[in-house]
């Protein structure tokens, strides 16, 4: 492990001018869960760590009239207990649940959990210079793919890693950050950012940027939401796919529907096209099935991932189906 | 599961203590964090060391420069494989070895050209081990990269890249002709070959004949505790080495072989182990830990990384296999034929050959031939796992007797049972089994609730396999003391790794008359007793049982001359009986062992007795898993619904342990079946060298396995045990291969049979 | 390669405040281990995987290895030598020894550390929850079945101990 100091700002603004002024040679540290196993393995070395701990407020998890607050710091224990988010936004609550262990849940937090890099077993290993680390090649395209994108990859077909992203996309959560020129909001889904963009972040954040807090609409009372994720472990295992759905259901028909995806793009991945055929739909009309296969069209596998747009088709008519059970 | 209620329940009305449940002797201090292993000990002076591993899976060292690693301030030493003697002598033959030295020397630390990704190349001594982790990426290496070869298929064809110039296949084979040609380089270390009777014949008489490829990948054995060695070399020249092991007198040896030093100057101290299954063997870095320690004048320690235990420790092989076999229309096996290829890695050595000789362990064949061949490819130098080579042989042909039945119209378990061996039956190699249950593990089986209770269902199926390991016996010592208060203290060499210290103090106390907590049983260095074989081949219980016994006999003779001697009498005229001494001149003379213990040194001293084994009759054990399974369609996941394992045990000494073998056993197996592989990228780096992506089970992951303990007492040992340690893992991988198949009709011939593949072949059908 | 940054903090570990000077990348099993001496916390992955580390800091179940010294400064920390005293096992320890709940041992501590969490907050858990507090914990030996029963033997026994109201 490359030496490095270890900063505990007492302000946002503190860590902030931070991470501006050395770019290159900065991290931003919450738990620590993920930065700490990149600069193990080599793959960062930064000079600077700096850490959020000792800010003040960063971990509130706040629920107001007009919706929730909740801070950056906040761990996924700490979501996936709070009363508030198991009533009202279920599908974060089981996200934050489906993490990895207690262990890490007692320790990662919502702003680690957001801004993780991939898991991509190519990018997470010194010995492969691959496009992500700035090399010229995406080992995975020809590789082994067994758990990358189908959808949206390009030159690095990167899945995005974050359950709780994918669940608070389709809770229509916003991010807040605070950065050199103040402080921006913006809809969670486009906080991510795909290879297209930048092929060596996942997300718009710019150097001296922090994500302090993310807030949540106040729910409507007909709102249903839900996650499921598909693993090969029922611990310690990120998704091969997962799948978010919200949903408005008032007298027998859909008000509103959102439609997320995780495991199957380098960014969480939004179903327009099974939303917008939910929207305004009578309940008894609705297709689930149709709205699987809809998910996944334009799905280009890679050699080992077949199995991922059936899977994910699969997941989006069950958990359509159980919220339109649930809303009737 | 056992409870303190019931540890004094005997399953076994035959003994006094064998069958009952005392609570381990080392359990105080496993559960209060006291229990040292081989990272836990503190030395004065403790330097660190670390290993360099090759970047590469194949490539020429053109050169090493360590000069600037030398130079970093905190570092002490610095070695490449040119500090080890080029030739690995053998200290004689007198001990058995279970790798050829020269290899091993090449494997500790490459000289001229490195064989895998993670070949040990250099290593360097620091006073912590941060700096001697930076000190790693200073050392510059001149690599000549070399085309690898991964696949044992790609491996034997023509102009294929060669791994061992020198190399040229050495072949067992019974029938000369049948060979691959052996003039050229090759990458076939090896050809074993079995044969009886007329195949060709065999399949001519057969009314249904199936065939099937088979496919496995490399797995690991996956003990949580890394691998460690602290060396202290003295001016004097001798050598201590604490480690993890699982048999400290083989690295005792290997380490005399790889160092050319007498084995008298090597001390060997093991640690408690944080699991082995058959992977802490070998050495890896004793000899690297004792070359630094020399030059520095410190003790050294090396703990390996993770990704170094991945990538730089033996997983088990890979293999690609085919199994036929035929049958009559009234179910009787007429001829099987075999063809079993395993990787080796690196270096010749895969355990083709246990595959081969137990893959039709079960049945009884009069047509048979079984091919093997070891090949080696650009992967660590494979190491034992867990009855090593017989799970994988067992994926060949457990699927495709129950495909014959299936197509005979059979019940899998009828057909099995009506082709079962016996005592008496000629093995593969021609060698008659001895004592053997494999008939009362089948009919164990079929006569089970399991069997017979209802599966209902969508893509619900059930799936029966068996499963066999031959057992070790090798060598053992042990040494007895009595104390004044009449307990004793074992010492015996072998580690221990699954409950032996109880399962070994339990025999003792059998023969003594004495409680299992009056023997303070422990485990020696090879300075403090006799040479003992490796924990490993489910020998220890049953071959180290037997020079406890012997020890522990010769200290009951001790004590009866002992007694003879107070009552002045002659020791024909003392007996022996649970625990007491009694005079047969004058039955009211008696003596408890303890009072008798009290009164050693007023009659001629200490009682100590020493005691090797060397066991002919070795007891294999056969083996047998039920397994109901639920598959998902749409996800292609396996749930296992419900398993049960049943296994000839001989007789159980420590029941809980025995059940906790079957059932470790038969989950490492399930792990294997659904979850377990390595990957490799095309530039034959594994890519998943790290425990989130080497998926190994959870809490969540595993239903109860019910184990079903089965006794038939093994005559070559005095209480009857067979070996418990191995067969368990043999045929998990089958039964749920063959459980899968019963639930979507579909043959699964690959591992693992992960979600993925399980839904290919719901959606591309039979392959 | 630039020297590495020392910082000074104070760690309460097994009920004892300790003043520890530490480089600033050291992590908490580094310290645990090496400075405190406290080996009965194991390393088997050092990346947060396979929870031989795990200890408890104020109370809930972390992974020593993959925590900076520096990010629990002022916190509590709870080892496997921390629980019970020289005459008593604690009920866990007991529980796990009286029903074979430790095999290699190995992983041990960190299963009846993240079991301790567990009852201290649910003193009668289901076997569900049982397997889900246990999930971050590996055993390779599998003894999971013999430790989910020692935890539910904890369980009773502290029951018996304190009855509730």
């Amino acid at each position: 492990m490359t030496p490095f100091r270890f900063a505990a700002v007492s302000t946002v603004s503190e860590a902030s001018e931070m991470l501006r002024a050395d770019a290159a040679g900065s991290r931003l540290i919450a738990g620590g869960t993920d930065l700490l196993s990149e600069i193990k393995e080599g793959i960062v070395q930064p000079q600077t760590v700096v850490s959020l701990q000792n800010v003040g407020g960063m971990r509130e998890i706040v629920a107001g009239t007009d919706g929730m607050r909740l801070g950056a710091m906040a761990t996924l224990t700490e979501l996936e207990g709070h009363a508030e988010i198991r009533r009202s936004y279920a599908a974060l609550a089981e996200a934050a649940a489906s993490v990895a262990t207690p262990q890490i849940r007692n320790v990662g937090t919502l702003g680690g959990n957001l801004c993780q890099r991939p898991r991509c077993w190519y990018y997470r290993s010194a010995a492969f210079d691959c496009r992500k680390k700035g090399g010229s090649i995406c080992f995975a395209i020809n590789g082994n793919s067994k758990y990358h994108a189908i959808l949206g990859g390009g030159d690095c077909v990167i899945v995005h890693p974050s359950d709780l992203a994918v669940a608070l996309v389709s809770l229509r959560a916003r991010a807040t950050i605070a950065g050199p020129g103040g402080e921006r909001s913006m809809a969670l889904e486009e906080f991510f950012a795909g290879p297209q963009v930048d092929i060596m972040r996942e997300t718009v954040l710019q150097p001296g940027d922090v994500l302090t807090h993310v807030s949540l609409p106040a729910p409507s009372p007909n709102w249903r939401s839900v996650f499921m994720k598909s693993r090969e472990r029922q611990a310690q295992d990120f998704a091969l796919v997962s799948v978010a759905a919200a949903m408005e259901v008032a007298d027998g028909a859909v008000r509103d529907a959102r439609i997320t995806l995780g495991g199957v793009a380098p960014v969480p991945y939004r179903v327009r096209q099974a939303e917008e055929a939910l929207q305004g739909a009578a309940v008894a009309s609705v297709d689930p099935a149709r709205l699987g296969e809809m998910a996944v069209a334009g799905a280009r596998p890679l050699r080992d991932n077949h199995y991922k747009a059936p899977l994910a088709s699969n997941l989006v008519r069950r958990a359509v189906t159980l919220l339109l059970q649930d809303g009737a | 599961m056992t409870t303190t209620a019931d540890r004094t329940t005997k399953t076994n009305r035959k003994y006094r203590v064998i069958g009952t449940r005392p609570i381990r002797h080392d359990g105080h201090d496993k559960v209060t964090g006291r229990a040292k292993y081989g990272a836990d000990i503190q030395l004065a002076g403790l330097l660190f060391g670390a290993v360099l591993r090759s970047p590469h899976p194949h490539a020429r060292i053109r050169s090493i420069d360590t000069s600037k690693a030398a130079a970093l301030p905190g570092v002490k030493a610095v070695m490449t494989g040119k500090d080890l003697p080029e030739k690995a002598t053998p200290p004689g033959n007198f001990m058995e070895t279970l790798a050829d030295p020269q290899v091993l020397t090449e494997n500790v630390m490459a000289r001229g050209k490195v064989l895998y990704k993670g070949h040990a190349v250099a290593a360097v001594a620091a006073v912590d081990r941060h700096v001697a982790e930076e000190a790693l990426e200073l050392i510059e290496v001149d690599y000549e990269v070399l085309p690898h070869v991964l696949d044992v298929r790609e491996a034997m064809k023509p102009g294929a890249p060669i791994l061992h110039e020198d190399l040229r296949t050495r072949t067992t084979a019974q029938m000369p002709g049948d060979t691959p040609d052996t003039d050229g380089p090759t990458n076939i270390a090896s050809h074993v070959q079995f044969v009886q009777g007329d195949v060709a014949q065999g399949f001519k008489e057969a009314d249904a004949i199936v065939e099937r490829t088979f496919e496995t990948k490399p797995v690991h054995q996956g003990y949580i505790e890394l691998h460690n060695s602290t060396a202290s070399w003295s001016t004097d020249g001798n050598l201590t080495i604490w480690k993890s092991t699982q048999g400290p007198f083989i690295v005792r040896h290997q380490v005399a072989c790889i160092l050319n030093l007498p084995p008298s100057q090597i001390k060997v101290v093991p640690m408690e182990i944080g699991g082995g299954f058959g992977g802490k063997i070998n050495t890896y870095t004793d000899a690297v830990a004792a070359v630094l320690s020399k030059k520095t004048g410190h003790p050294v320690q090396v703990v390996m990384s993770r990704k170094d235990v991945f990538e730089g420790t033996g997983p088990t092989s890979a293999t690609h296999m085919r199994a036929k076999i035929g049958a009559t229309k009234d179910g009787r096996i007429t001829a099987v034929e075999v063809n079993l290829t395993y990787a080796a890695g690196g270096f010749p050595g895969s355990p083709v050959g246990s595959g081969a000789g137990t893959c039709l362990a079960p049945y009884k064949v009069e047509n048979l031939k079984i091919d093997g061949y070891d090949v080696v490819v650009n992967e660590p130098k494979s190491a034992a796992y867990r009855a090593p080579g017989s799970p994988q042989a067992a994926f060949a042909v457990e699927p495709v007797i129950d495909e014959l039945a299936d197509k005979l119209g059979m019940d899998p378990m009828e057909f099995r049972l009506k082709n079962a061996t016996r005592t008496g039956d000629r093995q593969a190699s021609g060698v008659p089994f001895p004592s053997i249950g494999c008939v009362e593990v089948e009919e164990a089986m079929i006569n089970h609730p399991h069997y017979k209770a209802p599966l209902e269902g969508p893509n619900r199926g059930r799936g029966v396999a068996l499963g066999y390991w031959g057992n070790a016996g090798m060598n053992s010592s042990a040494t007895i003391n009595v104390t004044p208060n009449g307990s004793i203290t074992l010492v015996t060499g072998s580690v221990d790794i699954g409950g032996s210290r109880p399962a070994l103090a339990m025999q003792a106390a059998e023969v003594l008359g004495l409680a299992a907590e009056d023997v303070h049983p422990s485990v020696g260095d090879t300075d403090s007793v006799g040479y003992t074989g490796v924990t490993g081949g489910s020998r220890t219980t049953f071959a180290t049982g037997i020079a406890v016994i012997k020890a522990a006999e010769d200290v009951r003779d001790q004590m009866i001359k002992r007694a003879a001697l107070v009552w002045e009498t002659q020791p024909e005229d003392v007996e022996f009986k649970d625990g007491v001494f009694t005079s047969k001149k004058n039955p009211e003379d008696t003596l408890t062992f303890q009072k008798l213990a009290s009164r050693l040194m007023g009659t001629g001293g200490p009682v100590t007795a020493s005691a090797s084994a060397d066991p002919k009759q070795v007891g294999p054990s056969f083996s047998g898993m039920i397994v109901d399974v639920e598959v998902d369609p749409e996800t292609g996941k396996v749930d296992i619904l419900r398993a049960t394992l049943f296994q000839d045990v001989g007789t159980a000494v420590h029941p809980s342990y025995v059940e906790g073998q079957m059932q470790g056993g038969a989950v490492q197996g399930i792990g294997w079946a659904l979850n377990e592989e390595y990957f490799y990228g095309d530039n034959g780096v594994m890519a998943n060298s790290s425990f989130l992506d080497y998926r190994m089970p959870t809490s969540l992951d595993l239903p109860m396995v019910e184990p079903v303990v089965i006794e038939v007492p093994n005559p070559g040992h005095p209480f009857g045990l067979r070996g418990v340690g191995e067969s368990s893992i043999v045929s998990p991988m089958a039964a749920i291969a063959n459980a899968i198949s019963h639930a979507i009709g579909q043959r699964l011939t690959t591992l693992p049979m992960s979600p993925t593949v399980v839904r290919e072949a719901l959606v591309n059908g039979d392959k | 390669m630039t020297a590495s940054s020392k910082a000074t903090i104070t760690l309460t570990v097994n009920h004892q405040a300790h003043r520890l000077e530490v480089e600033h990348p050291w992590t908490l099993l580094h310290v645990l281990r090496d400075l405190l001496d406290l080996t009965g916390t194991k390393r088997g992955c050092d990346r947060a995987e396979c929870g031989a580390c795990t200890v408890l800091l104020d109370g809930v179940p972390v992974y020593a290895c993959q925590m900076l010294a520096l990010q629990v400064g002022g916190r509590a920390v709870v080892t496997i030598e921390g629980l019970g005293d020289v005459q008593h096992l604690d009920p866990l320890q007991q529980a796990f020894l009286d029903n074979d709940g430790a095999q290699c041992g190995y992983c041990t501590p960190g299963f009846v550390l993240s079991a301790k969490a567990l009852l201290d907050q649910n003193p009668d858990p289901t076997e569900l929850e049982i397997r889900r507090a246990l999930s971050g914990n590996l055993c390779r030996c599998n003894a999971y079945g013999r430790i989910i029963e020692s935890v539910k033997a904890a369980a009773q026994l502290l029951s018996e101990a304190q009855p509730r109201p």
